[in-house]
């Protein structure tokens, strides 16, 4: 009797949600051996510090790309032609948190030219240049702490900008007690300018603003383009125990800033010059070299003096997502604690500025009314919204990270129109060009937190889950469940085309410009100058050149400069010697990167080629001979040369 | 005609003690989990004397909602209900040895009285936890309290809490089952009645009772705020909608007969996983009628929110009745759903 209970109890309990996919899932997701995929995904690497790239909708993984971590297999932050670009004005920072991703925009549409990516931890912007797949320039900023709410983008790479997650004490007296918080305690917004052209970085001002912590922005565009929009939370300006604190009002704000107008401010000189220090680091192509170079000054401008940069509009519930619609329009802010999505309207914005429709003013920014800005609420839509994206027909996709699902909803009506479960406790989600002016569509990625269940177990630590769906049809369809590097927050996918046309195949050796290059066999050699011994070596299939080096003496620091002179697509080679504390380095065709090694024994060390490059790749190796200290074997190098041959008397 | 009790009894009393002896060191209760972000699930199991399974875990998710943490010291209950069980057991295998009636029908009694104040108690605490909310809670829902359900399943925002007797749990009900089939026995035995089925019916009643009690029949339909399980449009016109109850209690509804019948088709539900469909009423709005008792009237007046042009009807007299109004025929549940 009671087992008979116990089982009429256990069939009302509601299944688990079938998450089978339908039947042509497969057929879409499918892309055949050989061929290309339709998008090129760049999908951040969250506490990995890199950038990933995928292939869109295979979800096969095509690249790893090193911004603010080192990457031994690269030998990115271990040679010495790439070190310099992770230094900072606290000196080299081997690692980041890279949380969002943004491609370079013209007129308000992917231009396929550089992709920027933001550091959390050690603020600093990153530039990527698409036609090398390979960090460009990494830009510090002053006066700024866990810098999340960038690198959003003006329409036509005008700006990127990069905004204060935890706000700080700022200026010349900043030891200052935690407690003093709400006095001392400021957040900064940085405006940074890419030139047209080159794609170089400058600070162009800084805006000072209240202490609170900016969470994320997107730029105005069209009609609203010269106005930048960030969501921020804490505006109960909580030192401690955030999770509580920073969740008592009902509702914190999002800043629009009139950018157009700080640029007038700063034009009639209204800015005022701070002294700070920060780096700016840009590899240079030519010389296959990062130059690293300090900063010392930038320009703040203070919206409380300066009228009409700055407003509020209050928006419910520590706001997360800040997210502009294709028309330009409707801005949506995804209050993370909130029940509603609210929808602001540019217009109406633009109206209250000009009624002065404030409901009071927040740290000496004027707050707008609510209601004076409001287009509509998306009600009861999903539980723990947090970012939206847009399909360019009319519908908006929002994530929600409790009830772990997307949630298309009409921007018109404001009404709800399907929802489709991820796996599991999705962060950000990506629909191609989703944020500019002319979405591309077609799929919506979504990009999980949670992973548990998804992939054969791989102990504790697992890899991050992401799942593409196809949005062409009026239901979301789960087509593909793919593993990604690091945590994956904020992503950009772009037709393929776009980018595949310009990518380089090689480096060209006659543009070699490295102070170390050897442009033939040659010009190999060894040149001591005093304790430092510079090997300028060649590498082609299937040698080094020279291969034998002797008469190095502990205490010297060898740099091995390797220069590639293959000219051919496809051809890297690769470089490591034993004992070396530090990595590998891996040379592009046409390229001259440098390995330091300082040997510590005495002995003879093998040095080898680690990318296999041909059928004698396993031959592509040589010695180098470390002797003591004061050892009087004369420094000497060579490649084929025998020991009939060999006048080396051999001490 | 004797006070003694019978050999059954005595053997059952045996089983019913031993029983509620197991039930000291088995879980008495549980209550599981489901998020979306948990798809292995997470339990609470209560014990007479401790919590068991995922408390931490389950703390853990509460501070956002503002719950008080589950602590065993916070209840009493931990400190004297394996006494009260024990006593209740020590008192079973002490009425086989008195062999008297009248104590066996004490310690029923008391044991009867024992499971509707723990039921109480279980109630109370989960009132308790469900609505003493922290003011300062940082995820605050207007109007939403967190009370897990006493039996049976419930949402409480992300997560769906399924509670149930677990094994110590049901070697308590079967202990009741059996006392209680043992007084109704003796009672019988020692009145010299004649054989009647009674007894029998009201065991397998009870058995029935608990069995169906969970398929609750249709629920509700509450319009202006559920959506339609197809369109996904809020329900909001009273005379129509529908919904389809699944074999395991699950309930769909839908805003009109066209999108509950796109459903069968989508082959998001296997067929055989339907129990019951039901309609609304259009006579009596919001009134949930069986699809097999229903008569429907199509007819291009009837403005259906989603253009099925039907409407359902609990009996056939109103039907004819609004068909002189509305004009269209009568259709029958197999027309429309092909």
């Amino acid at each position: 009797m009671a087992i008979a209970g116990c089982m009429a109890y256990m069939s009302c309990k509601p299944s688990a949600g079938n998450d089978a996919v339908s039947g042509d899932a497969a057929a879409k997701a499918y892309v055949p051996p050989g061929k290309y995929d339709e998008l090129y995904n760049f999908v951040s690497g969250g506490f990995s510090g890199q950038t990933s790239v995928y292939g869109l909708p295979s979800g096969r993984l095509l690249r790893v790309i090193p911004v603010f971590s080192v990457d031994p297999e690269k030998g990115y932050g271990y040679s010495e032609e790439t070190k310099a670009m992770l230094n900072t004005s606290h000196g080299f920072v081997p690692w980041d948190d890279l949380h969002h991703m943004e491609l370079s925009q013209t007129n308000g549409e992917i231009d396929g030219r550089w992709l920027f990516g933001n550091a959390n931890n050690t603020p600093r912007v990153a530039r990527i240049d698409l036609k090398t797949f390979r960090t460009a320039e990494i830009i510090e900023l002053p006066n700024s702490a866990g810098n999340h709410s960038s690198p959003f983008i003006t329409e036509n790479t005008e700006y990127v900008v990069a905004g204060t997650r935890f706000s700080v004490p700022i200026g010349d007296n900043t030891d200052v007690p935690i407690s003093s918080y709400k006095q001392n305690f400021k957040g900064t917004i940085s405006f940074i300018s890419v030139d047209k052209n080159t794609g170089r970085m400058n600070i162009a001002f800084q805006l000072e603003t209240p202490g609170v912590n900016f969470d994320l922005s997107h730029a105005g565009k069209g009609p609203s383009h010269g106005w930048f929009f960030f969501s921020c939370y804490n505006s109960e300006q909580a030192n401690t125990l955030l999770e509580v604190n920073a969740s008592q009002r009902d509702k914190d704000f999002i800043l629009a800033v009139n950018w157009k107008k700080a640029e007038e401010y700063l034009a009639q000189g209204k800015g005022k010059k701070k002294q700070v220090r920060y780096a700016r680091n840009h590899y240079d192509e030519s010389t296959h070299t990062a130059v690293s170079e300090i900063l010392t000054e930038v320009t703040m401008l203070d919206p409380k003096e300066l009228k009409d940069i700055c407003y509020l509009i209050p928006c419910p519930k520590s706001p997360h997502g800040c997210d502009v619609d294709p028309t330009g329009e409707y801005i949506v802010g995804s209050g993370k604690l909130a029940a509603l999505i609210p929808v602001f309207s540019f217009t109406k914005m633009q109206q209250a500025i000009a009624n002065k429709d404030f409901e009071g003013e927040y740290e000496g920014l004027p707050v707008l009314k609510y209601e004076s800005v409001l287009h509509g609420e998306v009600q009861k839509p999903g539980l723990g919204p947090l970012h939206t994206e847009f399909d360019g027909n009319g519908y908006a996709y929002t994530s929600f990270f409790i009830s772990s699902e997307i949630v298309k909803w009409s921007i018109k009506d404001l009404k709800v129109v399907d929802r489709v479960p991820t796996y599991y406790s999705i962060g950000h989600l990506c629909v191609p060009g989703g944020d500019t002016k002319k979405p591309y569509g077609k799929y919506v990625i979504a990009y999980n937190k949670i992973t548990k269940d998804r992939y054969l177990p791989t102990g504790p630590e697992l890899a991050q889950s992401a799942q593409l769906y196809d949005i062409t049809g009026d239901k979301m369809q789960l087509i593909l469940d793919f593993p990604t590097i690091g945590e994956p927050h904020y992503a950009q996918a772009v037709p393929a085309d776009l980018i595949s046309k310009n990518s380089v195949k090689f480096y060209n050796i006659n543009e070699n410009k490295h102070p170390y290059v050897a442009m033939g066999e040659k010009e190999a050699k060894v040149v001591r100058e005093g304790n430092k011994v510079h090997v300028y070596a060649t590498a082609i299939r299937s040698h080094f050149a020279p291969d034998n080096i002797e008469g190095i003496k502990l205490g010297d620091e060898v740099y091995f400069h390797i220069t590639n002179l293959e000219q051919d697509w496809d051809i890297p080679h690769g470089f490591a010697v034993k004992g070396a504390n530090n990595a590998e380095l891996l040379i592009m065709p046409g390229e001259t990167q440098t390995l330091k090694w300082v040997p510590e024994k005495a002995g003879v060390y093998p040095f080898y080629c680690t990318d296999f490059c041909s059928a004698l790749h396993q031959e592509m190796s040589g010695y180098i001979r470390v002797s003591p200290r004061g050892s009087n074997v004369e420094l000497t190098y060579s490649l084929g040369k025998t020991e009939s041959e060999s006048t080396q008397p051999n001490n | 005609m004797t006070s003694k009790m019978s050999l059954l009894t005595r053997i059952i009393a045996v089983i019913g003690a031993l029983l509620l002896v197991g039930a000291i060191f088995l879980p008495v209760w549980r209550i599981e989990l489901t998020a979306p972000q948990y798809p292995e699930g997470l339990v609470l199991k209560i014990y007479a004397d401790k919590l068991g399974g995922d408390v931490e875990v389950v703390n853990g998710l509460n501070h956002y909602i503002g719950m008080r943490t589950l602590h065993e010291k916070d209840f009493v209950e931990f400190q004297v209900l394996p006494y009260i069980i024990g006593t209740l057991a020590f008192f079973g295998l002490l009425s086989v040895v008195v062999n008297r009636k009248w104590f066996f029908y004490v310690w029923a009694g008391f044991f009867v009285l024992f499971a509707v104040i723990a039921m109480v108690d279980f109630y109370r605490w989960e009132y308790n936890y469900g609505h003493n909310l922290d003011p300062a809670a940082p995820i605050q829902v207007p109007g939403m309290t967190y009370q897990p359900p006493l039996i049976g399943f419930k949402q409480l925002l992300n997560f769906g809490a399924y509670s149930i007797p677990d094994m110590g749990g049901w070697c308590m009900v079967a202990t009741g089952l059996l006392l209680v089939f043992c007084v109704a026995f003796e009672l019988k035995r020692s009145r010299h009645a004649r054989r009647s089925p009674y007894n029998s019916i009201t065991v397998v009643a009870i058995a029935l009772l608990l069995m169906q009690s969970c398929s609750s029949g249709p629920q509700p339909i509450r319009f202006g705020e559920d959506a339609c399980e197809f369109c996904k449009m809020t329900i909001t016109d009273k005379k129509f909608g529908a919904e389809i109850e699944t074999q395991k209690g699950k309930i769909y509804k839908f805003d009109d007969i066209h999108c509950l019948t796109s459903f069968l088709k989508s082959g998001t539900l296997d067929t055989q996983q339907v129990k019951n469909i039901y309609m609304v009423d259009f006579a009596s709005a919001g009134n949930l009628v069986l699809s097999s008792q229903c008569f429907l009237l199509q007819s291009e007046n009837i403005q259906a929110p989603m253009g099925s042009h039907i409407a359902a009807f609990a009996n056939e007299d109103s039907l004819r009745s609004f068909q002189q109004q509305l004009n269209g025929k009568q259709v029958s549940w197999h027309e429309v759903n092909q």
